[in-house]
């Protein structure tokens, strides 16, 4: 059987040589089926990566409460952040109050995101996101500034800390320090320029090269005396006091809300969370749509393989009389799909690093490479080259061996 | 039967083989009784449409029949699985046919070392014993041309080479000259003849009467029933009539006589 199944290669290696051209479109029709799937599937991982790097960067002691309960993740990709801003949140002000007293919290930060227009010498475009949030944010998120300062309670709070970029798109130069711009009409001085991160996906959702950070007060002064808390970032003194930690936030927000659970309370890859969420959605689709092209593919490799059988019915039938049994001419033509198959997969899975690598160039995220991606690129490869060369390998394996003999090449 | 101390290697008894149905329905072969022991060199003549290839292919496992019983070596055929039946054809038959078949886009050592990949043997001993085989038919020089830059005797030897490689206990050959000149026939029963000499079995369909003087015994169909065979010849000489030469320009009509008797029979 061993030396069956060698001769099998050899023999498919052969026929597949012979015909060179139709063996390569057919091998080609596979290769884009799973070279999309690789690439889909390397740039949805890397995205997914970007946001749990992060966490895990914050040395996973950071707790985040966002408004509503937990609901599941087709909602929550269809529920999109942006939306929130148009309804009212559950939590308040005063949960942050409560939150504070809470032990072992190290910081806190509320994040209000708002909309509107930033203006200096040019209006910034892409509407930036304006968080309206307090000092901690900067020891929550880890924000480096590049030159100035955070926003603090001591300096006045018409004091406003910008992104990189967003110096860049309205003042024209990255030190900004001392220049004022106009938030919806109100008046802000500059006092500090955050480094540039470079990561518009990430917890926050939120871009902090192009952001405006005010403070809270005045967030609350530009959305008609309102605090729209999107989220709650809270830092906790050590890992070991996290579980913790949430068990008495969660008592205590619930004790705040009248015993209503309307918030969520998420550590760990639970943050990530909705983000790689909404790219594994993206990503489904994408391989869906991949997917259809792989059976096109395939039908490309069932195609082929008759065409392959109707030729070499003769051979079949010498192939018979001198001893194959209806196993060996199965395998004989499997395998040659099978090839077809896995040369096609293994082709493919290179091409979709190379189109994922040159997507990544204008994407703020790198491609991942894992053994996962590879397996299921080849295990793709393998099931299009199986399941579409059954087909022709039975008819092959079921002629009769003296109406094959009958046929004239 | 004829009585015999060994076991005949082929014994048909009452094979049935039809085509079409109801009306249109056709006798290849109707009860085709057939004792073949080892050693025999046996042409198979008749007209055309008599039954002659179909008996063949039944001899050689490839179809099957309706009715009747088939013992190979002994064994009973009918009961055995088609992979056992495929093992027998690997092992104890040898195919010649008259279109030679020889796969086109292998190598003549490669078409030769064909049945050995069946019988499980490795790469390198295929074509060590490819390569033996191919030197006894003086091919040795050919081994890696491609089947169409023969002549027409050289891929019959490659063919008849094949058929040998796996030690058959039984050669089959479907008119082996039918495309050949007078010269390659000539030689291609030349070494037939000489299989058959250093013991092999040999079954040939023919439409070449001249060809059955290589023959050891001659089976002469029609309409898919046996009508003369120059043993039944040999053994009824005891009752009937004389024994006379294989291949006589005689045998014929003596036969013919013991046809007749034996219609009147039934």
């Amino acid at each position: 059987m061993r030396f069956l199944l060698i001769n099998h290669i050899q023999n498919a290696r052969q026929s597949l040589k012979s015909s060179r051209v139709r063996s390569m479109l057919t091998m080609l029709g596979v290769a884009i089926g799973v070279a999309s799937i690789t690439a889909i599937l390397a740039l949805s991982s890397g995205a997914t990566k970007v946001v749990s790097d992060q966490v895990d960067s914050l040395g996973g002691n950071l707790i985040v409460v966002r408004p509503g309960k937990n609901i599941d993740p087709i909602t929550d990709i269809t529920q999109t952040q942006l939306n929130r801003n148009y309804t009212t949140s559950t939590i308040t002000e005063t949960d942050i109050a409560y939150i504070k007293g809470v032990k072992h919290i190290q910081s806190v930060a509320p994040l209000m995101i708002l909309g509107g227009t930033i203006k200096a010498d040019s209006v910034a475009p892409n509407n930036p996101p304006i968080i309206a949030t307090t000092p901690g944010l900067a020891d929550v998120s880890n924000l480096k500034l590049r030159e100035g300062q955070f926003i603090d309670t001591t300096t006045d709070q018409n004091t406003v800390v910008i992104g990189t970029q967003l110096s860049i798109n309205i003042f024209g130069t990255e030190s900004s320090i001392g220049r004022t711009l106009t938030i919806r009409g109100h008046q802000l001085t500059v006092i500090g320029v955050l480094k540039r991160i470079d990561n518009p996906i990430n917890y926050n959702s939120v871009d902090f090269d192009n952001a405006a950070i005010i403070n809270f007060v005045v967030g609350k002064k530009l959305n008609q005396n309102v605090a729209q808390i999107q989220q709650i970032d809270i830092r906790v003194d050590s890992i070991n006091n996290l579980g913790q930690t949430v068990a008495d936030l969660n008592k205590i927000i619930k004790q705040n809300h009248a015993g209503e659970d309307d918030f969520s309370i998420l550590t760990g890859s639970q943050i990530s969370q909705p983000t790689s969420q909404l790219f594994y959605a993206i990503a489904g689709v994408t391989t869906a749509v991949a997917a259809i092209s792989l059976v096109v593919g395939g039908i490309g490799i069932m195609n082929i393989m008759l065409v392959t059988v109707a030729e070499r019915t003769r051979e079949i039938g010498i192939r018979k009389a001198l001893g194959a049994t209806n196993n060996d001419i199965l395998w004989q033509f499997l395998i040659e799909s099978l090839i077809i198959g896995i040369v096609g997969g293994i082709v493919g899975y290179i091409c979709g690093y190379v189109v994922a690598f040159v997507i990544s160039t204008l994407l703020p995220f790198d491609p991942i490479m894992n053994w996962q991606i590879a397996g299921i690129a080849i295990t793709v490869a393998i099931f299009v080259g199986t399941i579409f060369g059954i087909y022709p390998a039975i008819r092959a394996a079921r002629k009769d061996p003296i109406e094959s003999l009958h046929q004239y090449n | 039967m004829t009585p015999t101390t060994s076991i005949p290697v082929i014994n048909l008894k009452g094979i049935k083989k039809s085509f079409g149905l109801g009306d249109a329905e056709i006798f290849a072969l109707d009860d085709v009784n057939l004792t073949i022991d080892k050693g025999e060199f046996v042409a198979i003549m008749g007209p055309s449409g008599c039954g002659k290839t179909t008996l063949l292919n039944i001899l050689g496992l490839l179809d099957n029949w309706a009715d009747g019983d088939y013992e190979l070596d002994g064994q009973s055929v009918a009961c055995m699985s088609k992979r056992k039946q495929a093992k027998i054809r690997s092992r104890q038959i040898g195919f010649v046919f008259q279109n030679f078949n020889l796969i086109s886009r292998l190598s003549v050592i490669e078409n030769v070392a064909l049945p050995l990949i069946y019988k499980g043997i490795s790469h390198t001993n295929r074509l060590v014993m490819a390569s033996n085989m191919l030197r006894n038919f003086h091919l040795n020089e050919r081994e890696y041309y491609m089947p169409h830059q023969l002549s027409g005797g050289q891929t019959q030897r490659v063919a008849i080479a094949r058929a040998l490689v796996n030690e058959p206990s039984i050669i089959l050959a479907d008119e082996p000259t039918g495309n050949l000149d007078s010269r390659a026939s000539h030689i291609i029963m030349e070494e037939l003849s000489d299989l058959h000499k250093r013991g092999n079995t040999i079954i040939m369909v023919t439409h070449n009467p001249r060809l059955t003087t290589y023959a050891s015994r001659i089976i002469t169909m029609l309409d898919g029933q046996i009508d003369t065979d120059t043993k039944d010849v040999v053994v009824e000489t005891d009752k009937t009539v004389k024994k006379r030469p294989l291949g006589s320009r005689h045998h014929k009509k003596t036969t013919h006589k013991i046809h007749k008797t034996k219609r009147k029979k039934k």
